[in-house]
């Protein structure tokens, strides 16, 4: 007989979201529901009518993790819609803050995820905010490479956060010839630090990999060599960066995308019939309490040819270097080997950068109306933003974020683990749940249906 | 009164000894010459000054502007640029009578310049923006100034007012003006050509930026060194070393050779022409905030130091 338990909120990762997990007797899951509970930001009916300066700043505000991926891909589809080429030398700009922004969240998904994982040959698990070594020389490293990505990303693009240097038709200002050397020294002492980070962060990976069981809240609880495996596909646009509607081969087809409504893909009403108050922070939801992910679910279900994908580290290299290691530790074991190639990446575009060089294209056109994609490889996966910009203002615009099209993917790889793992699936996915909450759904007629969702 | 000087570890008046700067500069070229000095010592690798058009044209790529059309570019228009070597320092070099608003850089002098240690020029008002800047979690956090050097201000000047003066009341193009300065009661205006027009402060008055009554600060009591020429005889400039920064990086500017120093005490008119326009700047002043105080419907606009 299933049981149903909801563990909400979720927690070590950015935004709100819960998980409706029907389990069997053995607590295996059956079926897993992980959703959205952020509320809407509607941040893509602010934009219509909005210049396409305006856009990709009010688009960076859906979050404060992946501002820069989100500004990038907002600019760039606007510089798709509006069919403008930008320099040479603003590429490199912003392929160096686009890697700066994924380094430093590589650094800080580690904080999120280590209390989860074993010290290598003993019974303790990690707190990554102990004073006590070795796990204080680690986190001072993590705090190192947080900062230098993060001082990298303000040269760049003018602030770590939320980029100020960005522009429809490429970057508001070159660096000076003493910010890239200073760029470059930065990047070559992150190389050494992120090689030492990923060689520790894969130790400690595998030797979790290799455990029987572990320890949840005072449960013992069998650790499967399945954990997080899903038979979905993976979708990936660019190993690095991205790609956009005006490249001469894009990696990403527009038609082969649809999003489908919460309620035709997760459970319906049900009622809370297993309770675990030994489950870490509070225990679970209390027992009779009434669910409803169908409705409680603040995300559409984006489907590339008609299933969910797997989007993120995993993906890339999948896509892109042949990596083949299924699972939630293969899954973390892809985002550390990403960590030393954007660095090397990132001293390759600081050396390609030239700092006197131009930085605005010459002629900005103004839009006629045609639908541009641009895609951004985020830290957690593939954001693709649509714009259609005519005569200087934004008609139509829409952000497919990483998580959202994590989130179904990763409700089919809850199936076969423990539920007391559930999180430790989803954290894998490095999960940025506020910017994945949308206002437009679109069904398969084409219709409009999210205003089902706010009633 | 007693505190109109604000705190300061030593006084002197000085001038500085690099015969190419004082070319140059305005007074005793003290901002320049110990910016050079720090620029040399790696105290600071770059520092914000105020600039203008000449400035820009040579080298546009020290200063941030909207628009790079020098055409639309005002002459003595201020322009805050990033200045790293001694050459740009000199291009850089003089008072401009107007706003140049400095601050404005100083985020961006560690993005896209790339700098570690900022020096900054600045009147009191500003000098006070920074030590705010630099304490309140504004994104200013990483930004480090080690050297922050104030200027002696009465009121200062927006740009249409120097406008006003120069080519109404002292009849002459900007563009022909060699050099402006305030002194011995005077407004003075010195052309390319060799004119002298002086025209009596009575009369500059109401050119005066309003947001400028209610400072009761003259001698950038916030700054690390704070410098003027006034309380100094000509070609010379009154400095107060303030902070422990700044009598470090006095000490070694002076054991380096960079200034000729006389003892306060000694010079004409001295630190009493000092305290008493910073005594007539703070009464003044403090007569406009007692007037706010009453001032508007209901709610009486804030004192600033209260």
């Amino acid at each position: 007989m299933s049981k149903v338990v909801e563990i909400s909120p979720t927690t070590r990762h950015e935004g709100h979201s819960k998980m409706v997990l029907k389990v069997n007797d053995a607590g295996i899951i059956e079926t897993g529901n992980w959703c959205s509970i952020t509320p809407v930001r509607g941040v893509e009916k602010l934009a219509v009518g909005k210049t396409p300066e305006q856009v990709p700043k009010i688009a960076s505000r859906v979050c404060g993790i992946c501002p820069i991926a989100h500004t990038l891909a907002a600019t760039e589809a606007m510089e798709a819609s509006i069919k403008c080429e930008i320099p040479k030398d603003a590429l490199m700009l912003r392929h160096i803050l686009q890697l700066a922004n994924r380094c430093h969240s590589i650094a800080l998904h580690d904080i999120l995820i280590l209390p989860d994982l074993y010290l290598p040959g003993t019974e303790t698990k990690i707190n990554p905010f102990t004073a006590e070594e070795p796990v204080r020389t680690v986190a001072k490293r993590i705090q190192r490479l947080r900062e230098i990505s993060q001082t990298i990303g303000q040269i760049s693009g003018g602030e770590a956060i939320h980029p100020s240097n960005t522009r429809v038709g490429g970057m508001y200002r070159n660096c000076s010839e003493q910010a890239k050397t200073k760029m470059y020294d930065l990047a070559k002492e992150g190389l050494v630090l992120a090689k030492a980070q990923m060689d520790l962060m894969i130790a400690i990976l595998r030797n979790y990999q290799a455990r029987e069981s572990v320890d949840v809240g005072g449960m013992k609880v069998p650790l499967p060599k399945t954990l997080g495996y899903h038979n979905q596909g993976y979708l990936a646009t660019h190993a690095f960066y991205g790609s956009s509607s005006l490249d001469e081969c894009p990696s990403w087809d527009i038609n082969r995308f649809k999003e489908v409504r919460p309620w035709d893909w997760y459970m319906g009403e049900m009622e809370v019939s297993l309770e675990e108050p030994r489950y870490p922070i509070g225990g679970t939801t209390k027992m009779g309490t009434k669910v409803n992910p169908q409705m409680e679910a603040c995300t559409g279900i984006p489907m590339y040819d008609g299933q969910p994908v797997e989007v993120g580290p995993r993906a890339r290299l999948a896509v892109y270097k042949g990596y083949d290691e299924k699972g939630t530790v293969g899954q973390n074991i892809a985002r550390e080997m990403e960590y030393t190639d954007c660095f090397y990446e990132m001293i390759d575009c600081i050396d390609a950068l030239n700092p006197s060089g131009k930085v605005v294209a010459d002629y900005i056109p103004d839009g006629d109306g045609t639908l541009g994609w641009a895609s951004n490889e985020a830290p957690r996966g593939t954001d693709v933003h649509l714009a259609r910009v005519k005569d200087w203002k934004v008609q139509y615009y829409s952000m497919l974020v990483p998580t959202t099209w994590n989130f179904a993917t990763c409700s089919a790889a809850l199936t076969g683990a423990p539920w007391q793992l559930a999180e430790v699936i989803m954290r894998g996915y490095d999960p940025c749940v506020s910017c994945a909450t949308h206002m437009i759904v679109i069904d398969e007629d084409n219709r409009l249906v999210a205003q089902k969702l706010i009633q | 009164m007693g505190a109109e000087l604000g705190k300061y570890k030593s006084c002197v008046s000085a001038r500085s000894t690099d015969k190419e700067l004082l070319k140059h500069a305005q007074d005793g070229g003290i901002v320049s010459s110990l910016f050079a000095f720090a620029l040399d010592e790696g105290i600071i690798d770059g520092a914000i000054v105020a600039a203008n058009k000449e400035f820009y044209a040579k080298y546009p790529s020290k200063c941030i502007q909207d628009n790079s059309n020098l055409d639309v570019i005002e002459p003595w228009r201020p322009i805050p640029a990033i200045v790293t070597t001694k050459a740009e320092l000199i291009a850089a070099a003089g008072t401009k009578y107007n706003l140049s608003p400095n601050i404005a850089l100083l985020k961006e002098a560690t993005r896209s310049f790339g700098l570690d240690k900022i020096g900054i020029v600045g009147t009191p008002c500003q000098m006070q923006a920074v030590r705010k800047a630099s304490l309140y979690p504004f994104g200013f956090r990483d930004v480090n100034v080690p050297l922050a050097v104030g200027i002696f201000c009465m009121e200062n000047f927006p740009y249409q007012s120097i406008l006003q003066l120069v080519e109404d009341h002292a009849a002459m193009k900007l563009e022909s003006v060699k050099k402006m300065e305030i002194g011995k009661g005077k407004f003075w205006v010195y052309g390319k050509r060799g004119q002298v027009v002086q025209l009596p402060l009575k009369v500059t008055h109401k050119y005066e930026q309003p947001g400028c009554h209610v400072c009761l600060d003259y001698v950038a009591n916030m700054a690390d060194i704070s410098t003027g020429s006034v309380g100094s005889p000509d070609g010379w400039s009154t400095i107060f070393v303030r902070s422990k920064i700044g009598d470090s990086v006095w000490a070694k500017a002076m054991a380096a050779g960079c200034f000729e120093t006389q003892p306060i005490e000694k010079v004409k008119p001295g630190l009493e022409l000092v305290t008493k326009l910073a005594n007539e700047k703070i009464t003044k002043n403090k007569a406009t905030l007692d007037a706010r105080a009453t001032f508007g419907v209901g709610k009486a606009l804030r004192n600033p130091y209260l």
